[in-house]
């Protein structure tokens, strides 16, 4: 037994690689760095556009009726909680503490991905409501001043679109990322049930 | 410790450590290069405390676990392909069935053994998988005996 111990060390050291060079490294994690922040940035851009955006309809149209600007109101939210819980998702990821034990760090993964499986599946169903309501408070006060015919044309329309959404894409998304995500968590508990102590 | 001096010294153990668990030389490269990043962005928490080795290691075992994350993005018939390369990169045969032996032990396994092939102690091996030093212990040992029967099963030993 001893003459392989010492047969697997030689052999495991014996496998050559050229070190890259440290500037290598060190433009890696530039790169990295300025990733980062644009992220951050395009995120920041992304949702001072959305907000100009809104707020100049609310500021042109000059909406008389209260119903308008709860639409409105339910439309943002439903794109900030889209767009943070996107982040959150992401600040998620970044809880992970990679200098604790195997053990400890597949626990704590564990945990993230199952708060993500909450996420993704809860978030996008809230974020789904909001706009739809949103949406049909938003068109009543210009519908209310058509004629029958063009209300069931517009909203029949809206309420077309809104329907697949929800029925067709929605529940195609969630079980998308839920797939991904439980094969995920299967592996992790594969590999913790590895740590079990005998 | 400095970050360059850390890379110097520790390089070539991690990459050694993301082939025996993956036994694919570019995405060991790769690891190695994540792992490196990892390290030096917590290079600044890091408390003289413990053991420099301890830490960075466990950086790496993390990163490598972190991998059944990626692998649903890879297609696995990319495999062969890295495989072949390595045949080249790689001159020994003995070296290359270690490493191939390694990696389709369980993951745990994989991590426990690199780092004893590494000289690493039982005690700190201990620490970095969150195991006690006994279980440690005996896993090493059925781990090498494995190994010895796969190498025995090519005839050679």
């Amino acid at each position: 037994m001893e003459s392989h111990n010492l047969n697997f060390k030689e052999l495991w050291s014996n496998q050559k690689v050229e070190q890259p060079a440290l500037e290598e490294i060190l433009l890696k994690i530039d790169n990295y760095k300025k990733k980062n922040i644009r992220k951050i940035i395009i995120l920041n851009i992304f949702l001072a556009f959305l907000t100009i955006v809104i707020l100049s309809i609310w500021y042109y149209f000059q909406p008389q009726l209260l119903t308008t600007k709860i639409g409105i109101v339910l439309i943002i939210l439903a794109m900030f909680i889209f767009v943070i819980s996107y982040n959150k998702n992401l600040s998620l990821l970044k809880k992970t503490n990679e200098t604790e034990s195997n053990q400890a760090y597949l626990k704590n993964l564990h945990k993230i991905k199952e708060k993500q499986i909450f996420l993704q599946t809860k978030i996008l169903s809230i974020y789904f409501i909001l706009l739809s309501l949103g949406l049909a408070l938003y068109l009543y006060e210009f519908i209310s001043r058509m004629s029958i015919t063009g209300i069931i044309l517009t909203y029949g329309i809206t309420g077309v679109w809104i329907l697949i959404n929800w029925i067709y894409f929605r529940p195609r998304i969630i079980k998308k990322q839920q797939a991904q995500l439980n094969s995920i968590i299967r592996k992790l508990e594969g590999i913790q049930e590895q740590l079990k102590e005998n | 410790m400095v970050f360059e001096e850390v890379y110097k010294t520790y390089w070539e153990k991690i990459f050694r450590l993301c082939m025996g668990y993956t036994n694919d030389y570019d995405l060991s490269r790769d690891l190695a290069q994540d792992t490196f990043i990892l390290v030096w962005q917590q290079l600044p928490n890091f408390r003289n405390e413990s053991n420099i080795g301890t830490w960075i290691f466990r950086i790496a075992t993390n990163n490598c676990l972190r991998q059944i994350e990626k692998q649903n993005r890879f297609p696995k018939g990319e495999l062969p392909l890295n495989l072949q390369e390595e045949k080249e990169k790689s001159i020994e045969p003995k070296i290359q069935l270690l490493y191939k032996f390694i990696a389709e032990l369980e993951e745990i396994d994989r991590i426990i053994i690199s780092l004893e092939l590494e000289n690493i102690n039982q005690k700190e091996i201990a620490g970095i998988v969150g195991l006690s030093e006994s279980n440690i212990r005996v896993k090493i040992h059925r781990i090498k005996k494995k190994l010895t029967e796969n190498f025995l099963e090519y005839g050679i030993t």
